[in-house]
């Protein structure tokens, strides 16, 4: 088994006037490839700050992170960019999708980054993702036009149709009630499965954790790892 | 492609606002138009009148200097020359101090230079041997003013006379006269008391061809009649030079003209020679006054210059404030749809996209609504154009000149002037250049709202953009 993440002595320091905060304090932490790891904890004890950090959104104050062998710290923010349109696919909370887009226009701009020649291809990609999350009957919607639970499976098609290696998401049932939940979280892990991916998911909703093979716990920045 | 289909759905959804910024653009734009077309209309009436003042042709027109009242004008008899005093006993006239009683009713013919002082002919072939000059042509330009004395000061009747040279009839204001009826002048009319009067002036006086007007005192034949470009002040008759300058005095006090004329038209070789050909002409003639079409055109007044003013200041900062405007509602406009935006870019970015394609985007969206605020200025620009055709009164144009005279009254000396009033239709016109101008003026409006919107999402950091909604 290969190490896709290695994290050694990350910090991340904000500064907010005369405040400062750490919001990421010394995390140690190795993730296999392929491997489920969910991460607890409450609100604003720096759970989402931890996954800007491992998605390439932000940069540690202090420490290393590795991903795939490469310090994410150490990057350009060009590189940095690459790294996120080649090797990452985010998921989040509110969705966020481009409202005025449809449904597979969404998937479409995660592929724009990757200058996929031929719009044929492109619409081959967009329209295997859509499936493989069970709405190939909604290509055309707008998101006002679909619920939750659709709209969030249209951000998972986006996050997978550049086949990354790891799968970031952000509470992402975190809107969702609790039978659309389910099927979200069975959805990702049948995806996680079939597809090999690595997958970092933040939530603070015990029936989603359990789900995963390992399970860290982050208390005021610090991060522990439970069996 | 994808581009555009963002653009348009963007578009699309923020309606509104985007034709609230397109209109803003484009009543700008629009009033860029409208001004520059009044303006350009306002200058082609003024280059018209200029060209009616000034002679088909004529580059320079040098003219005798302005001649000054009489020594003497404070007090009837006291100089030399001859003047008219009017007084409580009546008029009288007096001629190197000899004053002769005029009774009620005697009318005073003069032909004379009123506005100029007399230059030598010689001088003519003179100003023709200057380098860069390709032809001259000598004129007298008078006034034949008629007084009937009277109890009561009356404003005399004046009419213009052109003394022309009819060797020469390309240069002078006879140059743009056509016969309407009767005949030009042959050369053998050079020597004849024949005259061409302007058609609007014999239609004015019920004078025909074959008629007679009395010019000076002496009767001149009416050959023909002559229309002048509208908005000209032309002169109302022409006469040959040699018999204008037999009949005429240099003014009501002065001696004969006969070897003199008081204008001089000048064609230069090329326009940048102009200033080379005055200076030249300057040094040959110190006295004389040097006239060029901008010089010519601070002398005219009345509505059109009223016009002019108009459109040059006021419309200009008009529309430039309006342009101010509508650049800041852009930018603020555009700043505040970038704010909303903040967690869409911001997901662009975590999903891959380059800072520099996201701003491509917005600024695409801005230029859009720069290129919509252009074509809808464009057509207020033709509407505006076509309003001021419909509605803007008919100009006038008024050159005031002095007549020479000078006369006595109880109530002190006056010096009466003469002036042509003319009518001067206006046309606002669109021109290319006007709307390639506005059209990158509104393209830049869009592109500086998208540039501040650009600037805005350049600082955008993707962890702050999610951060803030999630």
């Amino acid at each position: 088994m290969t190490t896709m993440y290695e994290l050694t002595s990350v910090s991340k320091v904000y500064h907010s006037g005369t405040r400062t905060v750490e919001a990421v304090k010394g995390v140690d932490l190795t993730i296999d490839d392929g491997a489920w790891i969910a991460i607890r904890g409450r609100t604003g004890h720096g759970k989402s700050t931890l996954l800007n950090l491992l998605g390439g959104l932000d940069r540690p104050t202090s420490g290393q992170l590795k991903l795939d062998g490469r310090d994410l710290g150490r990057l350009s923010d060009a590189e940095l960019t690459r790294v996120r349109a080649n090797a990452i696919g985010f998921v989040f909370q509110t969705f966020n999708l481009v409202p005025t887009l449809s449904a597979a226009e969404n998937v479409e701009a995660a592929l724009i980054p990757l200058h996929i020649s031929g719009a044929a291809e492109r619409r081959r990609r967009v329209a295997a993702a859509l499936d493989s999350v069970g709405l190939a009957d909604r290509a055309r919607h707008l998101p006002s036009e679909l619920s939750g639970g659709q709209q969030q499976r249209v951000a998972i098609a986006r996050a997978l149709v550049k086949e990354p290696k790891v799968l970031l998401a952000d509470e992402p049932t975190g809107n969702l009630d609790e039978e659309t939940r389910d099927e979200i979280i069975a959805l990702m892990e049948k995806l996680w499965r079939e597809r090999g991916l690595t997958l970092i998911l933040v939530s603070h909703d015990g029936a989603v954790v359990r789900r995963a093979q390992r399970l860290a716990v982050m208390t005021r920045g610090h991060l522990a790892l439970r069996s | 492609m994808f581009f555009f289909t963002y653009l348009a759905r963007e578009l699309r959804r923020r309606l509104r606002q985007a034709i609230f910024i397109a209109l803003g653009l484009a009543i700008g734009v629009g009033l860029v138009l409208t001004v520059t077309a009044a303006a350009a209309g306002v200058k082609n009436a003024q280059a018209g009148v200029l060209q009616g003042l000034y002679g088909v042709g004529t580059d320079i027109t040098v003219t005798g200097a302005a001649p000054s009242p009489p020594k003497g004008l404070s007090g009837p008899s006291s100089g030399k020359g001859t003047q008219i005093t009017m007084g409580p006993d009546g008029a009288q006239i007096c001629t190197d101090g000899k004053c002769h009683a005029l009774k009620n009713g005697y009318t005073i013919d003069n032909l004379g230079s009123a506005s100029y002082s007399p230059i030598s002919a010689a001088s003519v072939s003179k100003v023709a041997a200057l380098q860069g000059v390709t032809a001259a042509a000598g004129g007298l330009l008078l006034t034949d003013n008629q007084t009937t004395i009277s109890s009561t000061p009356t404003q005399p009747t004046s009419f213009t006379v052109d003394g022309a040279d009819i060797s020469k009839p390309k240069l002078g204001p006879l140059s743009q006269a056509a016969v309407s009826s009767g005949r030009a002048f042959t050369a053998a009319d050079a020597n004849k008391n024949v005259a061409l009067v302007d058609k609007n002036y014999a239609a004015s006086k019920g004078l025909k061809v074959g008629g007679t007007i009395k010019i000076g005192g002496t009767a001149f034949t009416i050959i023909g009649l002559v229309a002048q470009a509208e908005g000209s002040s032309p002169p109302n008759v022409y006469v040959p030079l040699a018999r204008a300058q037999a009949v005429a005095t240099s003014g009501p006090t002065g001696g004969s003209l006969k070897n003199d004329i008081n204008t001089i038209y000048v064609t230069a070789a090329k326009s940048t020679d102009l200033a080379t050909v005055q200076h030249e002409i300057a040094k040959l003639l110190p006295t004389a006054q040097i006239t060029t079409p901008s010089s010519l055109a601070s002398q005219v007044t009345g509505s059109l210059t009223s016009a002019a003013k108009l459109a040059n200041d006021l419309g200009k900062w008009l529309s430039i404030l309006v342009l101010i405007a509508a650049f800041a509602v852009a930018v603020l406009l555009t700043m505040a749809a970038v704010a909303r935006r903040v967690r869409e870019f911001g997901t662009l970015k975590a999903l891959g996209w380059r800072g520099g394609r996201i701003i491509a985007q917005v600024m695409g969206e801005s230029l859009a609504v720069g290129i919509l605020g252009a074509a809808v200025g464009v057509g207020l620009g033709f509407a505006g154009a076509a309003i001021i055709n419909a509605i803007a009164p008919s100009l006038s144009a008024t050159l005031t000149q002095p007549t020479g005279l000078h006369m006595m009254t109880p109530n002190g000396a006056i010096s009466p002037t003469t002036s042509h009033t003319v009518s001067v239709p206006m046309y606002a016109s669109v021109g290319v250049t006007a709307i390639s101008v506005a059209v990158v003026l509104a393209l830049a409006g869009g592109l500086l709202a998208g540039a501040f919107g650009s600037w805005r999402i350049g600082r955008l950091r993707p962890a702050d953009a999610i951060a803030k909604v999630g």
